[in-house]
């Protein structure tokens, strides 16, 4: 098995392996743990794809930051034992997962054996990504893209201030009594 | 990653020996911030175990190792234990990409029968070319230690003061990215190497089609961007919650903190942790303002071509003693900057936990924006105006 | 090992199938679980795969717009999560209950 082969089969069995976890586990706060190991293993396979830049925002932004806020809301919420994580039922509980179950290898089945997803065989055509891809990203987003960039700014903002807003209801720390 | 035996043994050896280095740097550390501390305050400080003190941290560390290892009742087994051995990996990891001197080059020789081809070995744990966002999104991955040990622990005091340090780690790490993006633009690089090689030689600067020479001066990004250091140097003694910014374990109020519930060696590794973080911000700090492992006012073609001359005169020899006259270089700036953060700390009083929020958001964040505009149109009228 | 091509050759159709499974997963944790932040964390599990997708095509494509794409889809996805959270406090801070069968009826 070559070098590449193998990173990229290690990476996508710890991914696996964590994204079940954050379904499976009971106590919620080991599932966002997964969840954060999940995302970085997600960034080690965009490195191992070449978009290094957008590995490194995934580990700022999201595992980073996001999970860290889940986490330390779960702390906050104290909840004494996860009594009830699943959802209550067996039949309907087994229809789901006999129904997702079937969607997934339908979507396996299609990807693998029916479509071919692009006229060449799917080798990498390396010579045609750009070597420095955080200029060229960056170069794109600001000119073809920049007003999809200023509506982000835009969203961040209003995000930012609602956020703030529902913070201030009743019971919190800065509400007006 | 080359693809030969020797130069993948040489890479793995090197990975381990700037973690140990980083271990064993800590007692150092910790003697310097006992002594240090001690004179401040008017008193000797560890001077009996050994020379100055120096065995005072050896004896600790065998004292740690002797004490019982606890479980409190209430604590959730698998965070408790896992905590503190996360507390030392993301420090360890980020400071793997830090440049430590220039690259060690070795021609092409002959061993055991076969031509091992010529080598370049870079002085550091890994090149990485978005050098600093990887290391800004390892070192904001330090928070889940923090979580993990305040929750682990079954104790309220703990869970408030995790709470509290983690989340005065991710508002400060706002305003260290933002004070990094005006040095960011003023090279044009992520790449860490890159950034120090620029800072090389004499301060020299283009500035409306003319170009500026200062011989009397180095080429620092310090003189570049004043607003920039000040800010990144205060947000990195946040991130690694030194004082002035540690009311998360400060001990009047909460005990210890996060790291109340634990003894013995694994507080040790709690501690480990936080001088990682110091060393990084120190790294970091010498690398952008500083010129990292340049030594101000030569080049290192200039050390290369005065070594080959009067020094060593092979090859192998000369790039062999320039990387560690470059290393040696490091590791003054670097000590300054240790110190400089242990002499903070015996100095300035505590801020109140609303007042350090209040500083992060409403002062760091402004002045950090305000900044990387200034740069960008400080940049623009510089480049355009000939 | 069924072909040594499969494995030692890594195509798009790996990356998507890895994507399609990390998608299914989350799917299943939003279906099973009761636990609303856990519901979250599955949406934002979705995502995550939605963005490996993007990135697979980016890369086996030689167009960067893939990438582009992600920057804006994991922007989107922190800023849902934050608004996701605090509404999440709230309700919690009014009921102290986060089970979602709780929620089942629109009453109150």
């Amino acid at each position: 098995m070559t070098a590449d082969a193998f990173i990229f089969w290690f990476l996508s069995l710890v991914a696996v392996m964590s994204g079940l976890s954050v379904v499976m586990m009971a106590n919620p706060i080991y599932s966002a743990l997964s969840l954060a190991m999940t995302m970085v293993s997600l960034a080690a396979l965009f490195a191992t794809m070449g978009a290094y830049f957008i590995a490194g925002v995934q580990v700022i932004v999201y595992a980073g930051a996001v999970m860290v806020l889940f986490v330390i809301v779960l702390m906050l919420f104290d909840l004494r034992e996860e009594t009830k994580a699943f959802t209550r039922g067996q039949i309907s509980g087994a229809i789901k997962l006999a129904m997702v179950g079937f969607l997934a290898g339908l979507v396996v089945f299609v990807l693998t054996q029916g479509v071919k997803l692009m006229a060449a065989p799917d080798v990498v055509d390396a010579a045609k990504l750009p070597e420095d891809s955080s200029k060229a990203l960056g170069l794109i987003l600001f000119n073809r893209h920049v007003f999809g960039f200023e509506a982000l700014g835009v969203l961040l903002l209003v995000v930012a201030v609602g956020t703030v807003a529902l913070a201030r209801s009743k019971g919190g720390t800065h509400a007006k009594q | 990653m080359g693809q030969d035996i020797f130069e993948i043994t040489i890479n793995a050896v090197k990975l381990i020996v700037i973690f140990l280095l980083m271990v064993q740097a800590v007692p150092i550390l910790a003697w310097v911030e006992r002594r240090g501390s001690a004179f401040i305050q008017n008193r000797l400080g560890p001077n009996r175990v050994g020379p100055l003190g120096l065995m005072q941290l050896l004896a600790d560390a065998v004292k740690f190792l002797n004490k019982e290892d606890f479980l409190p009742r209430k604590a959730v087994r698998m965070l408790f234990y896992t905590a503190p051995v996360y507390a030392l990996i993301p420090g360890v990891i980020a400071y793997c990409a830090i440049p430590l001197g220039t690259p060690l080059q070795i021609e092409a020789f002959e061993m055991a029968g076969k031509m091992w081809g010529p080598y370049t070995f870079a002085m550091q744990g890994y090149e990485i070319g978005v050098g600093i966002v990887f290391i800004l999104g390892v070192s904001s991955l330090a928070a889940y230690t923090i979580l993990m040990a305040g929750w682990g622990s079954g104790n309220k005091y703990s869970l408030m003061g995790a709470l509290r340090a983690s989340a005065q780690i991710i508002s400060y790490e706002l305003a260290l990215g933002l004070s990094i993006v005006g040095v960011i633009m003023l090279y044009g690089t992520f790449n860490l190497t890159d950034m120090v090689l620029a800072q090389q030689g004499p301060m020299t600067f283009g500035f409306m089609g003319n170009q500026v020479v200062v011989p009397w001066l180095p080429n620092w990004g310090l003189f570049y961007q004043p607003l920039g250091f000040i800010l990144f140097f205060a947000a990195t003694f946040a991130e690694s919650i030194r004082l002035p910014f540690d009311l998360a374990e400060g001990e009047a109020e909460l005990v210890a903190g996060f790291h109340t519930e634990y003894g013995g060696f694994k507080m040790l590794m709690f501690f480990i942790g936080e001088y990682a973080h110091m060393m990084i911000a120190a790294g970091l700090v010498t690398t952008f303002f500083f010129g990292g492992y340049l030594v101000p006012g030569f080049t290192p073609a200039e050390i290369r071509e005065f070594v080959a001359q009067n020094i060593a005169s092979t090859p192998n020899g000369a790039s062999a003693v320039t990387s560690v006259i470059h290393l040696l270089a490091y590791f003054v700036k670097f000590a300054f900057f240790l110190w400089f953060f242990i002499h903070v700390r015996w100095t300035l009083p505590r801020f109140r936990y609303d007042q350090l929020m209040d500083l992060g958001w409403k002062t760091m964040l402004p002045w950090a924006l305000f900044n990387t505009i200034l740069t960008a149109v400080v940049i623009y009228v510089a480049h355009n105006f000939a | 090992m069924p072909s040594s091509e499969i494995v030692n050759q890594i195509g798009l159709s790996h990356y998507l199938v890895l994507s399609a499974v990390l998608f299914m997963m989350g799917f299943l944790g939003v279906l099973l679980r009761r636990n609303v932040l856990v519901m979250m964390m599955c949406i934002e599990l979705m995502l995550n795969a939605v963005n490996l997708a993007f990135i697979a095509f980016s890369k086996f494509s030689g167009r960067i717009d893939g990438q582009i794409m992600v920057f804006f889809v994991m922007t989107i996805a922190a800023a849902e999560a934050a608004v996701g959270l605090a509404i999440i406090v709230s309700i919690f801070k009014r009921f102290r209950e986060v089970n979602i069968r709780f929620f089942e009826h629109l009453k109150g």
